[in-house]
């Protein structure tokens, strides 16, 4: 038994340090091109205000994409939360809806928006499309996870006055998680919201977009810009969002 | 079906009648284990039993709210045990339940909860949005008087006492217009005075709507203060069926089993 911690730790440090050469990790590396670093933010300073209204118009735009993105998969979340939760989804359904929305939630976002932009070409559109395609999926499984911690009493209850399997559901379950179904909701506004920022990066719009074309052209000036307008505008979601969450639960 | 087979026995007609039930709960835990019982409309019937004994097993049976392994039930003359799932649906209507944990929907409105017990009988796409007949939202409404909440209609469930959200549940009952109540161990969650106050409820809605009441206890003075008839169980098996006062210390020990407590 107390050899357990030992061997643990043994293998643990053998792990890491194979993970340190192989990903050539190398702190030494890292210290001769912090002065890069330097020269880079250096060069972003003072930020070029003249790009300020593009950057607004992208930083809006990807707003957009988030958050008709996350009010669609919000809605379409809904059905497949209740037949991916154990205890309302009878077995038939309950067994093939994890599967599906196990796999599709292992594709990011951004692999999504690469999908649809080859689909459906470069704008704005694709991104609302990888965004609702991510996020109804990832929202199923909070929801289902929170049918599962429902309290049974109330159902039950419910469940004896005669009421059907979706009067149930609709009397019994959903009252119990309808606020936290609103809190996750805004909580995957928020990461959509910083997911969205970088979707330009593969044509799906908005301010990564523009970002990205300051970077290429080097203007770091204007890049720098964009930086501030996306870390201002997911700061300011984020303390409107967990404003409102709080209210929620 | 059933219904068309000759009487021989002369009326009252049976509101409760349970033959061979036995159950075994999941994996393989034995709650009721053969138990006979007729009750007859009016009767005010506490199953007594200290816990464990099969009392809430034997409540949930009768609406099928746990799924009966063998034997019978019929409640007012319909066969519970077989029903296809409408049938069964339409039978649950007229049979109201209380609990001991009151089980409303805590974030929902003092007469939302009453109106679930109409959810019944109200059409079903409607009452999805949460419409409600005017003559359904009445019902409820005097379900709330007759428990004295009416002022009350308008709260969240949750803001209110134990007592009163029993009270609630118990309004919740009325609103299905059952012709038979269970409630299972309706008190275990209050203090004296309000299990008091709770079970003069039960007695009075007995009395005045006629109500067939089958009720769980496990303090024995409160049952022998307001049952007409005390079932006795222990182990999944009926050991007494009688009058509270044919109750004695004997039959008490033998129900709670002091002997190998």
């Amino acid at each position: 038994m107390s050899r357990g911690p030992a061997a643990v730790a043994f293998v643990a440090a053998v792990v890491l340090g194979w993970l340190v050469w192989d990903t050539g990790a190398d702190p030494v590396r890292l210290a001769r091109g912090l002065p890069w670093i330097a020269d880079f933010l250096r060069r972003m300073m003072p930020p070029d205000l003249e790009v300020l209204p593009s950057a607004l118009t992208g930083a809006l735009k990807t707003a957009e994409i988030a958050l008709l993105g996350t009010a669609v998969a919000a809605v379409l979340a809904l059905p497949l939360g209740f037949v991916s939760a154990r205890n309302v989804a009878p077995a038939a359904l309950f067994y093939p809806a994890r599967a599906i929305l196990n796999f599709f939630r292992s594709i990011d976002t951004l692999v999504y928006a690469l999908i649809f932009v080859a689909a459906v070409g470069l704008g704005p559109f694709p991104g609302v499309l990888a965004v609702i395609a991510y996020t109804t999926t990832s929202l199923a499984k909070l929801y289902s996870e929170a049918i599962e911690g429902i309290d049974p009493g109330p159902v039950g209850a419910i469940t004896a006055t005669g009421a059907t399997r979706l009067q149930v559901l609709r009397f019994g379950v959903l009252p119990q998680v309808l606020p936290l179904f609103l809190s996750y909701v805004l909580y995957r506004l928020e990461t959509n919201i910083r997911a969205a920022t970088v979707l330009g990066f593969v044509g799906a719009g908005g301010i990564g977009f523009y970002l990205q074309t300051y970077l290429r052209m080097i203007d770091y000036r204007a890049a720098s810009t964009a930086l501030l307008v996306t870390v201002l505008m997911v700061m300011a979601v984020d303390a409107l969002s967990s404003r409102l969450r709080r209210r929620l639960v | 079906m059933g219904d068309a087979l000759p009487r021989t026995a002369a009326p009252p007609r049976a509101m409760v009648e349970v033959a061979g039930l036995r159950v075994v709960l999941p994996p393989d835990t034995v709650a009721l284990d053969g138990v006979d019982l007729t009750v007859l409309p009016g009767e005010f019937v506490v199953i007594l039993g200290r816990s464990g004994a099969g009392k809430s097993t034997f409540l949930r049976s009768l609406n099928r709210l746990v799924e009966p392994t063998a034997g019978s039930i019929r409640v007012d003359g319909r066969a519970v045990t077989g029903a296809a799932p409408a049938e069964l649906r339409e039978i649950r209507r007229h049979i109201g339940m209380i609990f001991q944990q009151f089980n409303l929907v805590r974030r929902a409105s003092v007469m939302d909860n009453v109106l679930a017990g109409r959810l019944g009988y109200v059409p079903m796409l409607s009452s999805l949005v949460g419409r409600f007949p005017s003559a359904d939202r009445q019902l409820a409404l005097d379900g709330l008087a007759q428990v004295g909440l009416a002022h009350l209609a308008a709260r969240r469930a949750d803001t209110l006492s134990g007592g009163e959200q029993q009270r609630v549940a118990i309004a919740r009952a009325l609103a299905q217009s059952p012709a038979l109540v269970l409630a299972d161990e309706p008190t275990a969650s209050l203090d004296p005075r309000l299990t008091a106050s709770i079970m003069d409820l039960l007695r009075r809605i007995n009395v005045e709507r006629g109500l067939t009441l089958v009720v769980s206890q496990h303090q024995i003075e409160t049952a022998l203060a307001y049952a007409t008839r005390i079932v006795g169980l222990r182990r999944g098996r009926v050991r007494f069926d009688g009058p509270p006062a044919a109750v004695t210390a004997a039959v008490a020990a033998e129900i709670y089993g002091e002997d190998d407590a």
